[in-house]
Order: C-alpha cells, then structure tokens, then sequence
C-alpha cells in the first residue's frame, strides 16, 4: 500500500469510485443489445451490486479477523459472534424499538466491543490453543441464545424482520447502490485505521507477541495489554459488519450467524496470507463472490452437500501444507518459530 | 424420582460415549499439543462405516463393529501422515487450520457420500438383545431391567456402559504396563529426549492416533445405537467431549473419562430439568467455566500456562 499516484492506481479508484454507474451503465448496453436480439448472460446490475456489496462486508470481516488471526497469531474460531452481536445489537434497536441507525451503529459497535475484552480476558494468560477453545464456545452460545430466546428477537429462531434503513436528511438509504457506498466508506474506514495500527507501535507489538510471546514479554510488552486491544478492535470491526448487514439484508435469522462462517472468514484470511491486509481483502472477494457466481454451476452437487466447504477445507489444507503465507507475494508472512 | 433415575442412567451412557470420544482428544493434545478437531468427523465416520457395512455389504454388527474400528483407526493415522506430520515443526497455527480443514472435508465428504438425512441401524440386523420394548398389554418387559417406580433400563444401554467401561480399563492398562503405553507416556512428556532415547516418535504419535480413532469409532456406533447418524453428529458431540476434555484436564487420560461421565450427567440433566434448547450450550458453559476457573481441569497438571 504505496500511496503513488500511478495511472494504475488512479484507474483502479475511478472504478471503485463509479462501480454503481459502470454496473448501470452494462444494464443499459444489455438491454440495448437485447433490442437488437443479442442476449448476453448478464444478471443485472442490481445483482451484481449486492454481490459486491456483501463481498464488502467478508472484506471488512476479513481485515477484522486478520488482526487476531495474523497480526497476534491466535486462532479466532468464532469471529462470526461479533457480526451476530453487532446485527442483532442494531437489529433489534432499530426494528423493535426505533432507535435511528447512526445510534444503533455505534452502539453495536461498543456492544461487540465490550464481549470481544469479555471473551478474551479468560484466556490472556493461557496458550493461543485456549483462545481457540473459549472462541469457539461463545459463538456457539451466542447463536443459542439469539436462536432460543424469543423475549429478546420478538420470534423464534431469532427471525427479526423488517430492519429500516437508515435515513439521512430525508434521504432513505435503501438503494443498492446507497449500500454499495455506505460499505466502502466504512471498509476505508476500517482499513485505513487498521493499516495504521498495524505500522504503529501497537502492530508491531502484536507481530511480536506472534513471534514469540516470552520474548516480547521480555522486551518489555505488555502481552495482556496488547491482546486484549487487537481482541477489541478486532471485535469492532465485527460488531460494524453486523451493524451494516442487518440493515442491508433487512431480515436476518439464527442460520445466517452460524459457525461455518466463522469458518468462511478464516479461510479468506489464510488465502489471502494471514497478516496481511490486502492479502485478507484479496482472499474476502475472491471466496465471498466465488459461491455466489459459482452458484449456477453448483446446483446439482448442491442436493448432495455443500461442496463449497469442501472445496475451503481442501484449501485450508494445501494452503498450510505447501504455502503458509498465502496468495501475499511475501514468503514468511507467518512466523516459523 | 423415577424420572430422575432415568435421566441420571442416560447421562451415565451419554457420558460412557463422550468419555471415549474425549480420550482421543486428550491423547492426542498430551502428545504433539494439537486440537485435533477432525476426531469428532472420525467419530462421525466411525458411525457411517460401521452403517454401511451393515446395510450394503450385509456383515453381522459383531462383525462391523471391529471392522469399523480398524477402518477409523487407519483414517486417523492416515490424517496424521498426509496433514499433521509435514506441520510438525510448522507454527502451532498452522496445524490448528489444518485440523479445521481436514474437519471441513471430512464432514462435507459425509454429507456426500451419505446424505445430510439423519439415518439409524435398521433394527433387524441388530442382535435381538438391543431392540427392548414393553408390551403394553401384558406388561411383559423385554430385554430391559425394570427400574423402581415404572422406568425401564434397556439392555443396550448396560451393552454400551459395560463396553465403555471394559475400554476405558484396557486403555488404561496399555498406558501403564505395555512397552507402547510407555513410550506414549515419554513421547507426552518430551518428545525430542524421546526421540533421542531411540523412541520411534511418529510411530507412537501415529499408534495414538490409531487408538484415539478406533475408540472414536466405538462411540459412533454407541451413538447410532441410540440416536441418528447425521453428518453434523462429529461435531456437535465432538464439542461437547472436547469440553469433556477440557473439563478432565486436556492431556490427562483419565481425566477425560471423568470429564466425560460429567458433561454427559449434565447434558442431560440440565436438559431435562433448566432448558431443552441450550442442551448442547451446557458443555460449552462448563467449558468456559473451566477455562476461567480452573484452566488444568480436575486432574490435570497446574502448569496450563505455557508459551
């Protein structure tokens, strides 16, 4: 991440900036063509925005994960808990009691905080294979609990529907396009602030805590203190994407949270290379949009399983196996210790 | 107080399984530090071999239940030398996501092999002593202890106790008197000075595999025996034996069966009596509980904190 200002460079931003009028713009071509009896396989701009926008949320979600999983070497087995936190936080406020969207986001935010301190403080003092443990448990408890208690979500199995969307001056954002923009200026946000932690003191402590932890210990970081700020941050990120999600998908349900998306996001961290930042993106719209577009094609395993994950378990596998530090050009992204 | 007696004997059972399932865990975590997840999908398989033995190659359940045995225990020491072994020196990370991998893959394989629909042992090709029933008629009990206060224990959850038993007092005789048992004992405590005392180290490590598996394996079936067999069983009760490793003290063997008789009491107990929905919730509660109490477990070392 060079900030240079290469004709490369530019293009890429000019279409990040103007995906939205470039999508419409093809719908408008495809139907020009379609007048004219040419009929491309095009789904429709539409379309193609949602996908991208939930590739969105995996890539802020990555990059969240990424700070626990990459920078501080721990496994995260329940990332997926702080997006359940931070869309039933902001769900519930929104839909249920009416609160506006740009309280209920921060509130999901400090919410998904607080348990991302609370889950990890336990295990501060044990080896990494506990965190693995206690986070796998609370994303199991979490998912019980908003599946279980009907007081809480207003209907069983934690069906909360008819999540508003977010109003501005007047203006309702419920466009795919308004989304579309709304999950970039937060995904900046988020990687903007991430990128710098992680070439600040605090990123480089974390990366050492990674190395070895007696080491750093001795070098005179506090381990906890460290730990528990990357649990944190690492939370609020999650916390953000849930926030975001309720009010994209405006219905959201127990099934949507489950742990095999914990799962999901780790895989698009390890391709990407864990700890690093692009590499987790890179990895988040790669498998994030490849179900999506590979749908079509899968219908028929589809009746048999979910060959998806058996596809990220290969992965996951060879990745380890023959390259450690993903699809990130640097070799020794994790550490060899 | 009839209920409860029932309850607490289907905990015992319970337990009996999670306590074999929670043994190939700890054997496994006291000799490399590995979290195996993929021993709930060899749990999982165990259950589906043994079924397809019985249902496509028509072979006796005194046959299959060996046979699936066998077969696990070459799965598991099969992962441990294609993905575990080239990761022996790899950052413990890498393992750990390698073991969630291989989980990945072998609950997906099921689910294709098999199908996601919940299946059971026909109950024709089981030995008659399993299938208990009361005539309602007659009152007549069949293959079942009748309990004081009208409950009945069926015979096959006293099969599945025993057994439990019988191979929990094997494991720990080969453990403690057999040369192997001693090597894997010296292997958990160093394995580099292992290695150099002329210990074969990746053949024990691969022996605990095979013997973790194979156990697995017995309470797959235990658990066809009374459940469904789904794809997704290796998991949720792979959790609830971890936890009752966890619980035990991880490493130590006969924590994890006293951690496994525990969750399975309070699985069940605490389903019957606090709340059905949170029943698979209880051994994550205890777990966590554990882990902030008492990190070692009941019995284990106090020296949890390592680097």
């Amino acid at each position: 991440m060079k900030d240079k200002l290469t004709p490369k460079n530019i293009i890429f931003a000019l279409l990040i900036c103007f995906l939205p009028l470039l999508m419409f713009a093809i719908d408008d071509l495809v139907a020009l063509l379609s007048q004219s009896g040419i009929y491309l396989g095009w789904p429709g701009g539409e379309y193609m925005l949602r996908i991208i926008v939930r590739a969105g949320v995996y890539m802020m979600l990555a990059v969240g994960l990424n700070i626990v999983c990459g920078f501080t070497g721990l496994l995260d087995l329940g990332y997926v808990c702080f997006y359940l936190i931070g869309g039933y936080t902001a769900g519930i406020l929104m839909a249920r009691l009416g609160v506006s969207y740009w309280v209920a986001l921060p509130l999901a935010v400090l919410h998904g905080t607080a348990w991302g301190l609370l889950r990890g403080a336990p295990t501060l003092r044990l080896t990494g294979d506990y965190f693995a443990i206690v986070t796998f448990g609370f994303a199991e408890l979490f998912f019980r609990i908003v599946r279980n208690e009907q007081w809480l979500v207003g209907a069983p199995n934690g069906q909360l529907r008819g999540i508003p969307s977010p109003t501005l001056f007047g203006i309702t954002f419920n466009q795919n396009w308004h989304n579309y923009y709304h999950i970039l200026i937060l995904l900046t946000l988020v990687v903007f602030i991430t990128y710098r932690l992680q070439h600040s003191r605090v990123g480089r402590a974390w990366v050492a805590i990674r190395e070895d932890e007696q080491a750093a210990e001795s070098m005179g970081i506090n381990v906890s203190r460290y730990k528990s700020l990357a649990f944190a941050v690492s939370a609020a990120i999650g916390g953000l994407s849930g926030a975001f999600i309720a009010q994209f998908q405006v219905n959201i349900s127990a099934p949507f949270f489950e742990f095999w998306e914990s799962i999901l996001i780790l895989c698009m961290v390890v391709l990407g290379g864990m700890g690093s930042i692009r590499g987790a993106m890179i990895g988040a719209a790669i498998l994030g949009s490849l179900g999506e577009i590979l749908r079509p094609g899968l219908i028929i395993p589809y009746q048999f399983g979910n060959p998806r994950y058996l596809i990220f378990g290969i992965i996951l596998i060879l990745l380890m196996r023959f390259r450690p530090s993903g699809l990130s050009l640097k070799k020794h992204n994790t550490n060899t210790a | 107080m009839a209920q409860l007696l029932e309850q607490f004997i289907n905990g015992l059972v319970l337990g009996g399984i999670y306590a074999l399932i929670a043994v190939g865990y700890t054997m496994v975590y006291g000799i490399i530090q590995l979290i195996n997840f993929a021993h709930g999908e060899i749990f999982m398989f165990g259950a589906y071999l043994a079924l397809m033995l019985i249902t496509v190659f028509n072979i006796p359940f005194w046959v299959a239940l060996p046979a699936s045995m066998l077969l696990c225990a070459m799965l598991g020491m099969l992962i441990d030398l294609v993905a575990y072994r080239p990761l022996r020196d790899a950052p413990r990370l890498s393992a750990l996501i390698t073991a969630i991998g291989i989980s990945l893959v072998l609950q997906n394989l099921a689910r294709m092999i098999w199908s996601a629909r919940p299946q059971q042992f026909p109950t024709e090709t089981l030995p008659a002593f399993f299938v208990s029933e009361v005539n309602m008629q007659t009152g007549e009990i069949l293959n079942a202890i009748p309990l004081p206060g009208g409950g009945i224990l069926p015979y096959r959850d006293v099969f599945i106790l025993a057994l439990a038993v019988v191979l929990m007092i094997a494991l720990n005789r080969l453990i403690h008197l057999t040369k192997i048992g001693k090597a894997m004992r010296a292997c958990a405590q160093n394995r580099v000075a292992s290695n150099l005392m002329g210990i074969k180290t990746n053949q024990v490590i691969a022996i605990t595999f095979a013997i973790g598996s194979a156990l697995g394996a017995v309470a797959g079936i235990m658990v066809g025996l009374s459940e469904n067999i789904t794809p997704t069983m290796g998991y949720y009760k792979g959790v609830a034996a971890f936890a009752a490793a966890v619980l035990g003290g991880i490493g130590n063997i006969t924590g994890a069966m006293l951690g496994g008789i525990i969750i399975g009491l309070a699985e069940v107990l605490g389903a019957g009596y606090i709340s059905g929905g949170y029943r698979l919730a209880i051994a994550y509660i205890i777990m966590i509980a554990v882990i902030v109490i008492r990190p070692s477990g009941l019995l284990g070392k106090s020296t949890a904190t390592r680097a």
